[in-house]
Formats: C-alpha cells, structure tokens, sequence
C-alpha cells in the first residue's frame, strides 16, 4: 500500500474491515488477523492503521478536550454543564474561585448563572463519573456572545480538516470566527451574513463529510 | 452517573438572540411571527397493521398516527353511542428529555388535548359506530407516537390523527339471527366534521404561532385553540404561568381560523392524494 493512500468504505457493527497485519486505531476491534468494526460509519484504511468513523453519536469526553457547554444546574460547590452528551460536565468552585473558594462567601451566581455558555477543557474522565472539567487557560472561559451551532461530533476532524485546513477555509472565504468544541459544538462570531455562511458550510459537511471533493462544496457554496 | 436530563434548557445567547430577533418581527428560522414550519403529511405508512394512518412533519417534529377499529361495549350511561379514545405518547427517541417509563405532565397533556380537540369537535359521529343498542358498538383507537420533538406537538399530534381518521375505514356487519357478523368489505367512518388545532406563544409582548423546542421552553404563555370548518371553536387548553390580555386573545381567535382554513386544505390535499 502507498503510504498516502486512503481507502473507504461503508461498514456495519461486527463487518470485518480488512484482513491482515494493520493497527486499529478507533473503533475497531482486532480479532485474529482481521480487524472488525463495532460501530456504524464509514472504514478508512490507511498507511497508519484503520479507524471508523461513525455516521453519528453522541459525544463521549476525553482527557484536554476543548469542548462548549451551557449550564444546566449548579448548587453551592459546582456547576453542572451539558456538554452534549450523556455525562454532565462538573465545574468546581475552587476551579473557579481558585483555592480560596468558600461556598458561603463566594457567590456561583456572579461566575456563570444557569443558562451560560461556556468554552471549558476536559481534566479528567473515565467513564466511571462525570468529567471535571475547567475554565483556566488561554480561550477559555464564559461565552458572551456569537452563536452556537451543532454538528454529529464524530464529524467534528472535517470541520477542522487537514491542520486545520477547513476551518481556514471557512474563516477566510465567510469572515466568520469559529471555536470548535470537541463535543460537536461550534461558536460562531461575526456579522449575520458571514455567520448564515458559515452555518450553512458546517450543515453541508455534518450532511457529506464522507464525499471526497468536500473542499470544492464548501467553496462553491460560500462563494455563492 | 449519566446524565439525566430534566428539562430543556435554554442557553443565554440563543435566548438574547430570539428575543432581538422578535423585536424586528423576525424568527431564528426566518419565519415571520405567524408562519408555519414547513407542513408534510403522508397518508397509509402503516398500512397492513391499521385501519387508518398518518406521518406529519412540523420542520423537525414528527410523529405518526395509527388508528384501530374495533368492536367493544358501550359505556352504560351511553348504551347507543360507539367508544374513540385519542392517546398520544412521546418515545424516548424523540428528544433527550424524555425517559422510558409512565407518561409525565407534559405527555398527559398532550394527549388529553389531542383527544379533546376530535371528542368536542364530534368529528366521529359516535351514534352511528353503534352495532346494536346496549351490547355492541365500534371503537376507534386513534394512538400517536412523538418520534421527534422540535416543539409544537399539539399541534402535529392533533393533525396526524385527524388525517389518520380521514383516511381510516371500518369493517361492515350484518345482523343474522340476532348473531353479529362481520364482514370483511370495508366503509368509511361516519366523519362530521375536520377540527384543525392552531397554537400560539408569548414571548415578552410578542404572539407568535408554532413555536420551535426553544421558543416554547421561553415562552411565559401559550394557547392552543381548535377550530372546525363552520369557524366554530371546539376546544382550547392555555399552558405555562403567563397570560394574555382580552385584546390579544381577540386577535388570536381571529387569526387561528385563517390559519385553520389554511391547514385544512393541505390536510384535506394529503387525504386526497393518499386516497
């Protein structure tokens, strides 16, 4: 096999990919010398291995993860964020407030009120318990304002494409700023027209992201 | 612990934006205030397993309809009339917030709604499903599904099964001998009238119609009103804590029997080309 050619295909749960000495890389398993799929997606059969890209799903966190949330309940200790999946996210106080945080004299309210949006990372998960997640570092933080739209999140590698090849696509012909949460939540910032644009570009990979000429639509429909 | 999601939430900046978008008079979707979502409805989806069927999709809500003709007994009290029930449930598929389980408030009022707007309206005329007076009657089961939830099920739901019942057909009997037989030839049901449920929500002082998921968790009040085709009103249900002034219920009143007019003629287009 050439070193950069990909091959795809469509596969169902328990379809054997390809037979023979290749690396599973995600969802697919290996059993003998054949490696076999466990979701429903698309196969890609690479120099680097074999990995399935699922045709949905729901988002199922890890470790340094940038995802976008809103808050969905909080109490005197932490907020409960929904990042789009089946775990809620948890936000300490102390995370917040930092190690000082006393619930009795720091108010939750004044950092984030139910409703917010917010871009937070992923410290740590297993599947165990809900995701700590935190607010601290560069880009981080409460969303003030922009938009949020919502895309399957195993799609979410097209709309960054190849080092981030479509996202720069998408900003430079819209004019549109994105933020991407892992957690298939897209933060858009700009004027109506650039964000209709870019809105637009995003539903037509979540609805092709298999097609292989993806960049052409892309351009050809902002271009538009 | 997964998570189990309540309620619908809302978040801060789809909530700014809705609300600056309704103050020009626009919607998120780029409808005006009184415009419909995109309204399809097919007939016989369930054909071999019902009497009568119906898929409608309200933009992304959508929910199917199927109808069962049966024999039962009458009620004592009204030994001459046939039995309708309308019931309508919300799947756990529809909509992250729903768990399996017994149906919540929300659900029961749903369906409730949906039976009343096809019970008042007396659209089945009941007295003519009666087989024989005080033992046999017809009963019409009219069940619909919620497959997906964007908002606006009363409406979609009460749609569904009125189309469904348009298109439903009942078996034929005959009376031997004091013996009831039932024939395998088919008749229509005894249908009076074509009742058209019309939703309503305030948000702040503006009065849109069919509200989206987020349009109606933000609402502070909301009015469904059913109309038939003589413009009489059949039933109403108000919901959420909010009101609305007598000007606006006149407004409203008015408004949902242009709409109604409008709808029945595609629901009536639908029974036509399915037919």
């Amino acid at each position: 096999m050439k070193t950069n050619s990909v091959e795809r295909k469509y596969v169902m749960p328990g379809d054997v990919v390809i037979e023979g000495d290749h690396n599973p890389l995600a969802n697919v398993i290996k059993s003998g010398n054949k490696i076999i799929s466990t979701k429903i997606g698309m196969a890609e059969i690479s120099y680097n291995g074999v990995r399935v890209m699922p045709l949905s799903g729901t988002y199922i966190p890890r470790m340094d993860d940038v995802v976008i949330g809103k808050v969905a309940d909080m109490n005197g200790f932490a907020w409960e964020v929904d990042i789009n999946s089946w775990f809620f996210g948890i936000l300490t106080g102390s995370a917040v407030f930092g190690r000082q945080f006393s619930s009795s004299r720091d108010s939750m309210k004044s950092a984030f009120n139910k409703g917010e949006c917010l871009i937070a990372k992923i410290l740590s998960f297993d599947r165990t318990r809900d995701p700590l997640i935190s607010v601290s570092g560069p880009g981080l933080g409460k969303i003030k304002e922009g938009e949020i739209t919502y895309i399957t999140s195993s799609k979410i590698p097209r709309v960054i494409g190849k080092k981030g090849a479509m996202i720069k696509l998408i900003e430079e012909n819209t004019g549109c700023r994105m933020t991407i949460g892992q957690n298939g939540a897209i933060l858009l910032k700009g004027t109506d027209e650039a964000r209709t644009k870019a809105r637009n570009a995003i539903e037509l990979i979540g609805n092709q992201a298999h097609i292989s000429d993806l960049n052409d639509k892309v351009i050809s429909l902002i271009s538009k | 612990m997964p998570a189990v999601k309540k309620r619908r939430i809302v978040d801060s900046i789809t909530k700014e934006s809705i609300i600056s978008n309704l103050a020009n008079s626009t919607r998120l979707d780029e409808r005006g205030l009184l415009d419909y979502r995109n309204l399809e409805i097919e007939t016989k989806i369930l054909k071999d397993k019902t009497n009568g069927s119906a898929r409608v999709k309200l933009g992304e809500s959508e929910v199917w309809a199927g109808i069962k003709v049966e024999t039962a007994n009458p009620f004592p009290d009204t030994p001459a009339e046939g039995v309708m029930t309308c019931n309508a449930e919300r799947l756990p598929i529809s909509s992250q917030y729903i768990e399996p389980g017994p149906p919540d408030e929300d659900t029961i009022e749903l369906s409730r709604v949906s039976d009343r707007g096809i019970r008042e309206s007396g659209m089945i005329d009941v007295k003519e499903l009666c087989i024989k007076e005080g033992e046999r009657v017809y009963s019409v089961y009219v069940d619909v599904a919620v497959i997906n939830d964007d908002g606006n099920l009363f409406d979609a739901v009460a749609y569904a099964a009125t189309t469904a019942l348009l298109m439903s057909d009942m078996n034929k009997f005959t009376i031997e001998d004091d013996e009831i037989k039932m024939l395998d030839e088919k008749q229509p049901l005894p249908i009076k009238s074509v009742p058209v449920s019309t939703t309503f929500a305030k948000i702040g002082d503006k009065i849109i119609m069919d509200p989206n998921a987020d349009e109606e968790e933000m609402a502070t009040a909301r009015v469904t009103l059913v109309t038939d085709e003589n413009g009489k009103y059949v039933s109403a249900q108000k919901g959420k804590p909010g009101g609305f002034t007598f000007d606006e219920l006149r407004e409203i009143s008015v408004i949902s029997k242009e709409k109604g007019d409008e709808i029945r003629i595609k629901i009536r287009e639908a029974v036509k080309n399915g037919a």
